[in-house]
Parts: C-alpha cells; structure tokens; sequence
C-alpha cells in the first residue's frame, strides 16, 4: 500500500490508538496489499475504534468527568440549536405577539432546521459516548431532551 | 499472519480486522509484543493467552463432538 494512504488511514484512528498501535500498523499497512477492499477494511475498523473502543490493560480510558463530556460539540451543539430556536420564538411572539397564519415565515423555517439539524447531531453523540461513560452521557442526553422540550414547548401549546 | 489464517479457515482478514483483534489479545494479556524486527511487530502468546486458548479449544472440540455425532443418525 501507497505510504502517503497507509498514514492517512492510520490516521483515522483515535489518539490512544494510534499512540501504542499507529506505527507499526502504518508499516503493516505499506506492506499489505492496497486494494480498495482493505482500505474498506481499515476505514470501518477505524470508525468501530471509535465508537466501540478497545478495552483493558494500556488502553484503559479513565472514566470521563460530566463536564468533559459535555464539552465535546456533539453534546453541547444541540443543546445550543436547541436554546436558539426557542430564543428565536420568544423574541418573534415578543416583537410581533402570537399571529397564526399560512403562510410560515423565516422565523418557522429556521426553528424547522434547527430541530431537525439537531438529530443526526445527537444520535452521534449517542452512539459515540453511551458505550464509553454512560453514566456521565445519560445526563447530557437529558439535557438536549429537555431543551428541545423547551423550545417546542411555546410552539405546540401557542399553536404557532 | 493473514495468509496463515487464510490457509487454516479459508478466510482473509482485513488489515484493520487483524490489528483489532490483535489490540483485543494484547489489552487482554493474552498476546505479548516481542522487540521488533526492522518495522515488522511480532507478538507472542502468553501462559495466561494459552490456558485461555486451551480451554477454548477443548469446549469447541467437545461442542464438534457432540455436533457430529447428533448429525449421524439424520
């Protein structure tokens, strides 16, 4: 395999990973045969590692703080899209009083990207950190229910 | 090694399919690296990786055993 595509694929690995293995895996690589079915290979391993890290011994992960977790983008930017979309309701009821018409305006729209824009965001984040620190996941995962509970709130109870 | 377990189950690992299940061996102390060679990476089983082993193997050749034998009659 190509040298320059043996480190990129190693690359693709997380940090503690690649710290005991990146170095002679890479040179495993270069002498593997680089065809598209073990790049697959490599690529989905990669992302396995990520989601389903390995376990044990050198590798052991120390168990993550609530804050550490909650500061990883895929925690915290939910809960901000979230926050927004309802900031965003408030200020348009604030400004222009509750008004139902057919027509959705761009305030509707946006409030629509933002929620929906959220989900992938969250079952990312789900999948990634559940398996890793559950305990300190469930409360962020409660988090990003609540404040999309929050900003749906005004929207299904004002009829808007 | 892929070549080796190719000829012994007449699958090919992946590169990435190997190297994870090596680091699984390892983290597990079933396997040891030994130094290297040049950028080659060898490992050895360990006593604990081969009592593990065993005892896998036997459970299996118990379990082919008994799959066989309840074949026979069908």
């Amino acid at each position: 395999m190509n040298r320059t595509v043996a480190h990129l694929l190693m690359r693709l690995y997380p940090r503690y990973w690649r710290e005991r293995y990146g170095e002679e895996f890479e040179a495993f690589l270069e002498t593997h045969h680089g065809d598209f079915g073990a790049s697959v290979n490599v690529v989905w391993s990669a992302l396995c590692e990520h989601v389903f890290p390995t376990r044990g011994g050198k590798m052991h992960q120390p168990i993550r703080s609530f804050g550490a977790v909650l500061k990883q983008p895929s925690a915290f930017l939910p809960l901000a899209m979230s926050l927004i979309a309802l900031a965003m309701v408030l200020g348009d009821i604030a400004i222009y009083g509750v008004v139902h018409s057919a027509d959705e305006g761009a305030v509707a729209h946006l409030w629509q990207l933002l929620m929906a824009g959220q989900t992938p965001i969250v079952a990312f984040f789900a999948i990634r950190w559940l398996p890793r620190a559950p305990r300190q996941t469930l409360p962020v995962l409660a988090l990003q229910a609540g404040a999309a509970l929050a900003s749906m709130a005004p929207v299904f109870f004002l009829n808007l | 090694m892929i070549e080796d377990i190719a000829s012994i189950c007449g699958t090919r690992l992946g590169p990435g399919t190997l190297y994870g299940a090596i680091a699984r061996l390892e983290q597990q102390g079933w396997i040891e690296p030994l130094p290297p060679e040049e950028r080659r990476q060898p490992y050895r089983i360990t006593a604990e990786g081969m009592r593990v082993l065993r005892a896998k193997l036997t459970t299996l050749q118990q379990f082919t055993k008994v799959g066989l034998e309840r074949l026979e009659p069908l």
